[in-house]
């Protein structure tokens, strides 16, 4: 009697250990420890500076050479902000150069000044230059609003624009933009909205 | 000859030091490398299990990568996570999220909006002093038919919920306005005046993704000005702001 109570005390503890051991297991929390990467362990090159230089028509007043800078943050793969700054000087309205010598505006309110502030919206790309060599390239849509100073008044801009970016390394890349900036302005009499179409191109730096 | 080498490998050494390159071990199936930052870009090259890759650098939730083989590409941060540095460590990412919104320190931003009849544009800088209270300073230039106004303001906003991702405050304000008379319509008239400005607004911020957050908000502005009536002034205005 006491060796079959023995047998069953005994059988029983053998079928619990595995049981046990297997709790253990479960109970046991996987030791996954997270480092904290900082900053400065991965270079980020969220941040792009562009200079540029083009053409801009300057509505009634002809057209200039017209040179900028801008600093856009990549918020996303396809979403970013970007502040641009430019200037040009403008040239003559049609009847100043018919009147041979009515100036209509001073040399300094010739100067056509911007800064504006607008959200692109990328659509990326590749360009395959040869066979077996592609760079990274994006179309993108932009739209923003700024302030143009131009015969010596300030107007709100909004700015509709349209470019494109060839990555020619993962820091380095050409820009080819398109801008129209309209402004209301009253200058030759009446009030009107002014289309002022600039089409410029950039090098631009990731950083 | 002999200081040449030493120098050599003191050079060695402190490059290799300065140069310390995250590499990570993936540790899921597979790993998709796309041949540029976005989702969008092909995958031209899977890094198998076990495989170690250096992290070159990061672009909006991309992370360059570099096999032992030399192929570079792009992985996204998702699969950067899941890799290991070492045997049961894994990479936590400087990725902001809403708690550390809730802890952040400054915060700048841009607006648009209206200045009762003339459009305007607006900066601003704010540092949290606690959960609740955050004070700002912003700078604002509404361009109209006849004016252009000038404001800045020192203001206190004050948020009633702030571990609600869209949260309501309210704001209190000082500062000054200066308005310049358009001068192609007001002959000789491009003189300026400055006036002392008390502001009241109420707004409502939303918490957009990573480290950018939305905002809409409206102002009374009373301008103190030097004739006897009061000016007041309404602004609305809707932007975004990105904190650190």
């Amino acid at each position: 009697m006491a060796t079959r109570f023995l047998g069953v005390f005994l059988s029983t503890l053998l079928m619990t250990l595995p049981v046990s051991a297997n709790l253990d297991q479960v109970v046991i929390e996987p030791q996954l420890e997270r480092r904290d990467i900082t900053e400065a362990d991965i270079d980020s090159e969220n941040f792009e500076v562009a200079l540029f230089a083009g053409q801009v028509s300057v509505e009634d007043f002809s057209s200039g050479v017209l040179v900028g800078a801008s600093l856009t943050y990549h918020v996303s793969e396809n979403l970013f902000a970007e502040m641009a700054y430019g200037q040009a000087e403008a040239g003559q309205t049609s009847y100043e150069i018919l009147s041979g010598g009515a100036q209509f505006l001073t040399d300094e309110e010739r100067q056509y000044r911007y800064y504006d502030l607008a959200i692109g919206y990328k659509f990326n790309g590749e360009v395959f230059v040869s066979q077996g060599r592609a760079l990274n390239s994006d179309f993108y849509f932009m739209l923003g609003g700024g302030n143009t100073d131009f015969a010596a008044d300030s107007h709100f801009t909004l700015v509709l624009g349209a470019g494109y970016r060839l990555l020619l390394t993962d820091y380095l890349a050409l820009r080819l933009d398109a801008r129209d900036r309209i402004f209301s302005s009253e200058l030759i009499g009446e009030q009107k909205e002014t289309h002022n179409m600039q089409y410029t191109l950039g090098v631009s730096l990731f950083f | 000859m002999k200081w040449l080498l030493v120098c050599c490998i003191v050079i060695l050494g402190l490059a290799s030091a300065r140069a310390d390159i995250l590499e990570v071990t993936v540790v899921e199936p597979y790993v998709d490398m796309h041949s540029g930052p976005a989702s969008e870009y092909p995958v031209f090259h899977i890094i198998e299990q076990g495989q170690s890759v250096a992290v070159l650098k990061t672009r909006t939730g991309w992370y360059k990568v570099r096999t032992a083989k030399g192929i570079e590409g792009w992985i996204v941060a998702d699969d950067l996570v899941m890799a290991e540095i070492a045997p049961g460590q894994t990479v936590a990412l400087p990725e902001y999220r809403f708690e550390d919104y809730q802890q952040r320190t400054f915060e700048f931003g841009v607006y648009t909006g209206r200045l009762d009849n003339s459009n305007s544009l607006s900066v601003s800088a704010a540092w949290a002093m606690t959960q609740n209270i955050v004070a700002e300073v912003s700078a604002t230039q509404a361009l109209g038919e006849y004016a252009e106004n000038q404001l800045w303001l020192v203001r206190v906003q004050h948020f009633i919920f702030p571990k609600w991702r869209l949260s309501p405050y309210m704001t209190l304000g000082f500062g000054q306005i200066r308005t310049t008379p358009d001068t192609t319509l007001i002959q000789g008239g491009g003189e300026s005046r400055t006036s002392d400005l008390m502001e009241v607004g109420l707004g409502a911020r939303y918490y957009l993704l990573r480290n950018f957050s939305a905002r809409l908000e409206y102002k009374r502005l009373t301008a103190l000005t030097a004739r006897d009536d009061l000016e007041e002034l309404n602004q609305w205005q809707l932007g975004f702001s990105v904190f650190f």
